[in-house]
């Protein structure tokens, strides 16, 4: 691997398999992994086609150690508090879904948690006493305002009787795409008493983590398949060595589960055996960590820089430290649907911002070849877009103007047709 | 049928082509050259034309990820849904996927809400993940579990009868068998469960059935409109050619609403509504679909590939002379190739008197080792498992193969797979290979820990 071409279209050409016509300004979704990773990954798909029974038996585990070792120390953290799961989303299921839940308990998060994560708390809280606390965050909000706003919601929940038992926060939001002061936050829970899990969803390989084990989240979790190079569906899960008797299993349950009152030998520790093996599906987007991060050291010299920053700062007044770049596109969103003095026509109610959504996403996919991650929030239409190294400041300027088409035939009702 | 078996007149008509089943079948498969795999059973394996096909749907994906996944995929994945219902003979609106048979089974139990002297029932031969799952259901929730314990050989006349013995002694006792987890083929040992006359006790019992059907789809005959169970699974990765993980999850209408979420929860998740309460943001495209189908069609950001290549490998299976041949051909082979070995042995098949356990494509042969004799040797209580251990790491270093070994009623069995691409040569080999292996062992080698290893 010794070709580092710049970044932008040349680093896209040589390395990534997008279509040629096709702009991906939303790598925040799915990630995209380069061709180098692919052959790596095409690599272990072969060798357990040949051999299923060698290589899943045989083979597995110790690739599967391999990726552990290569991808603790971007977190910090000792090898043997990580372990893979599919996503974060799995992994989130798997902290909440092995607390035990009584009457009073109460877990908190931001109302920007994500929608799985909201969904995961409202499905446990129909089969156990689980009451939920969302603190709101509004749009453009300080770091201190959203440290205050904790502190002040823990404390009168904590009043009214509640025993919170967990908070549940992002390292980077998903929407809009902003960095949490995740760090603040966690030394807030220890101080308060809380166990911290850290959807860190869009994470790894997006923002620096290397002082995470210093800092000391209860729980933690990020997609590698996002920001990590490696394919669908691979999320590093960390738990730390003082939490791990908490997991009583992984998520389904599986080979690795051990009887409470008949432990079984093992070579591992209990907690990496329990996530060793669970269930038959293809492990190899796991085994392609050591690749990625190869991959990131060796053609992608200046990791920690994104392309990204440079339209950042010139755009609507936020402050991001990461890879993510949120613009207001010019709707003005009413508060209802009936149409007030004051409204201007070409104002969009309620009833209405689902269809126009809707009309925006289909409309970029089949006419400019691109996805538009848009969703309304605090009374405007917000793009989220995403900074890479395969991009360049002339596909941001190519969708500004496309976004300006949109938002043009939008507004003379075009997506109400 | 001999070692060669030709399929003459494949049943739905003459015009397909003739198919050689057998090793010049493993042209089709990506098996190394020097492997011989025994095992199918467990993993699978799926030919190069669906190879193919999963390929193309992950370059479909890396060429415009957003696009796929939000607007193509759910296309395809009804597609798939469409061809398993048909193929099952039941209505698509109770079809979905879920990765394997383990998630299933984790996914009905978690989602049934459990009352203080509700019980789960299951059998002595519960695949081992499934029984951790009900522990871990039982650990955590009101449920209590009761145990079908035996020993094979049963005949199936008994096993119902103790099943419905089991059922009325917990009412007697004021319990409730709420649900009843079985097979339709057992994982170790090999052997057909009657299935159908259990779901049929609980529909009399008033007991729901959740069949564990992970040797099910491509291994036997499955008509579940007719079976009418209550929740059913069954891995396409196994006997259906499709890649690692994919499994047909089926939940009939009347059942749907107890399946709340999937695992783990995600955006298909519908929240019971609430007074004030907001929606929760979905990123995916809005679904005109059934709750059902919306919950199961997007379950956490994995590859979701194998799902799509149903379509590929049911032609595939077709071209080969439809599943009622490949199935005959396996079930036979495996039967025969077991009676093979058992001689070669001198020792048996696991087979009760009426002959239904070996009506599968899977079957066991008793190895020619004596545990006492073993145990003495050892000196150590646990000789089983360090034979276990020995024999298959042996299997894969020494002579290129796998076959699936357990520890049973203390003896040792080893499990053999019918399949497309094997024949009845490849059993001779099995044989003579394990008659080989148990020479050494009982010659001490499985004490040499350099040998535990590959």
């Amino acid at each position: 691997m010794t070709i580092k071409p710049p970044f932008g279209r040349v680093m896209r050409d040589t390395h990534f398999s997008f279509h040629p016509s096709y702009t991906p300004l939303n790598h925040g979704s799915f990630g995209a992994y380069p061709r180098l990773v692919q052959e790596e990954q095409d690599k272990f798909t072969k060798l357990a086609a040949e051999r299923p029974d060698t290589f899943i038996v045989y083979d597995l585990p110790n690739l599967i150690d391999e990726s552990r070792e290569a991808v603790a120390p971007l977190l910090g953290v000792p090898v043997h508090e990580i372990v893979f799961v599919p996503n974060a989303t799995t992994g989130v299921n798997t902290v909440l879904r092995n607390l035990k839940f009584e009457q009073g308990d109460v877990v908190i998060h931001f109302s920007t948690v994500y929608g799985a994560c909201e969904k995961t708390l409202s499905s446990i809280a129909e089969m156990m006493p689980l009451q939920c606390e969302s603190i709101a965050l509004s749009y453009a909000v300080e770091d201190e305002d959203i440290l205050r706003s904790f502190r002040e919601r823990v404390a009168s929940v904590r009043e009214a009787g509640g025993n919170i038992r967990l908070a549940m926060f992002d390292t980077v939001l998903i929407f809009p795409g902003v960095r949490m002061p995740w760090e603040d936050l966690v030394l807030a829970c220890k101080e308060l008493g809380i166990l911290s899990l850290i959807d860190g969803a869009h994470g790894i390989g997006h923002i620096d983590l290397t002082h995470l084990g210093t800092v000391g989240p209860d729980f933690f979790v990020s997609n590698c398949h996002k920001w990590l190079y490696t394919p669908r569906g691979c999320a590093v899960f960390h738990v730390p060595i003082r939490n791990q008797h908490l997991i009583r299993t992984c998520l389904p349950t599986s080979h690795g589960y051990q009887y409470i009152d008949r432990p079984e030998v093992l070579v591992k520790s209990p907690f990496v055996h329990l996530f060793e093996f669970v269930t038959t599906i293809d492990y190899t987007p796991y085994l392609c960590v050591p690749k990625a991060i190869e991959f990131r050291k060796k053609i992608c010299a200046r990791v920690a820089e994104s392309p990204g920053t440079e339209v950042m700062r010139g755009d609507s007044g936020i402050m991001n430290q990461c890879c993510f770049t949120n613009i207001k596109l010019p709707f003005t969103l009413r508060a209802q649907d009936k149409l007030s003095v004051s409204d201007t026509g070409d104002s969009i109610g309620p009833s209405e911002v689902s269809r126009l959504q809707k009309w925006l996403n289909l409309t970029a996919c089949k006419e400019f070849d691109t996805y538009l991650e848009i969703a309304p929030r605090a009374g405007a239409m917000l793009v989220r877009l995403s900074g890479q190294i395969y991009l360049a400041l002339e596909n941001f300027e190519w969708v500004g103007c496309k976004l300006k088409e949109l938002c043009d035939r939008a507004r003379t009702g075009e997506f109400r047709n | 049928m001999g070692s060669d078996s030709e399929i003459q007149n494949p049943p739905g008509g003459s015009t397909k082509q003739m198919v050689k089943f057998g090793k010049s079948l493993r042209k089709d498969f990506l098996f190394d050259d020097n492997y011989l795999n025994l095992n199918h059973g467990s993993f699978g394996t799926y030919p190069r034309v669906v190879q193919s096909a999963m390929r193309s749907f992950q370059d479909k994906a890396e060429a415009r990820p957003d696009r796929f996944i939000r607007y193509e995929y759910p296309v395809l994945l009804d597609e798939s849904r469409a061809a398993m219902a048909k193929f099952l003979n039941v209505d698509v609106s109770t079809v979905a996927f879920v990765p394997n048979a383990t998630t299933g089974v984790n996914t009905v139990l978690r989602n049934l809400a459990f009352a203080p002297k509700e019980k789960i029932l299951y059998f002595a031969t519960i695949y081992g993940a499934c029984e951790k799952t009900v522990e871990y259901i039982v650990e955590t929730t009101p449920a209590e579990a009761v145990k079908i314990q035996y020993t094979y050989p049963v005949e199936d006349d008994w096993l119902i009868s103790e099943f419905e013995r089991v059922v009325k002694a917990e009412e007697k006792a004021g319990n409730r068998v709420k649900v009843a987890i079985f097979d339709t083929v057992v994982s170790f040992p090999g052997v057909r469960m009657p299935f159908e006359r259990l779901t049929q006790a609980c529909k009399d019992l008033g007991v729901m059935s959740l069949i564990d059907g992970a040797h099910g789809v491509g291994h036997l005959e499955l008509d579940l409109g007719k079976l009418d169970c209550d929740f059913f699974v069954s891995n396409c990765h196994k006997w259906l050619y499709v890649p690692r993980g994919c499994a047909v999850f089926y939940v009939p209408v009347r059942n749907q609403d107890l399946m709340r979420s999937t695992l783990p929860t995600s955006h298909g998740f519908t929240p019971r509504p609430k007074p004030g309460l907001a929606t929760i943001r979905n990123p995916l495209p809005p679904s005109s679909k059934s709750p059902y189908v919306t919950n199961f069609e997007f379950v956490g950001t994995i590859d979701n590939a194998p799902y799509l290549c149903i379509p590929t490998a049911l032609r595939y299976r077709e071209n080969l002379g439809g599943e009622a041949a490949i199935i005959a051909y396996s079930q036979n082979l495996a039967r025969e190739g077991a009676a093979l070995v058992a001689k070669s042995l001198g020792t048996v098949v696991m087979e009760n008197k009426t002959g239904t356990l070996g009506k599968c494509c899977l079957s066991m042969v008793k190895l020619p080792l004596v545990a006492d004799a073993m145990k003495t040797s050892a000196k150590t209580e646990d000789v089983g498992g360090l034979i276990v251990s020995w024999f298959s790491a042996t299997m894969v270093r020494d002579y290129n193969t796998f076959i699936g070994i357990f520890f049973y009623g203390s003896a040792w069995w080893v499990r053999l797979s019918g399949q497309a691409y094997l024949e009845l040569e490849d059993f001779k080999w099995a044989a003579e290979t394990l008659k080989k292996v148990c020479e050494r062992a009982k010659k001490g080698d499985f004490l040499d820990p350099v040998q535990a290893k590959l």
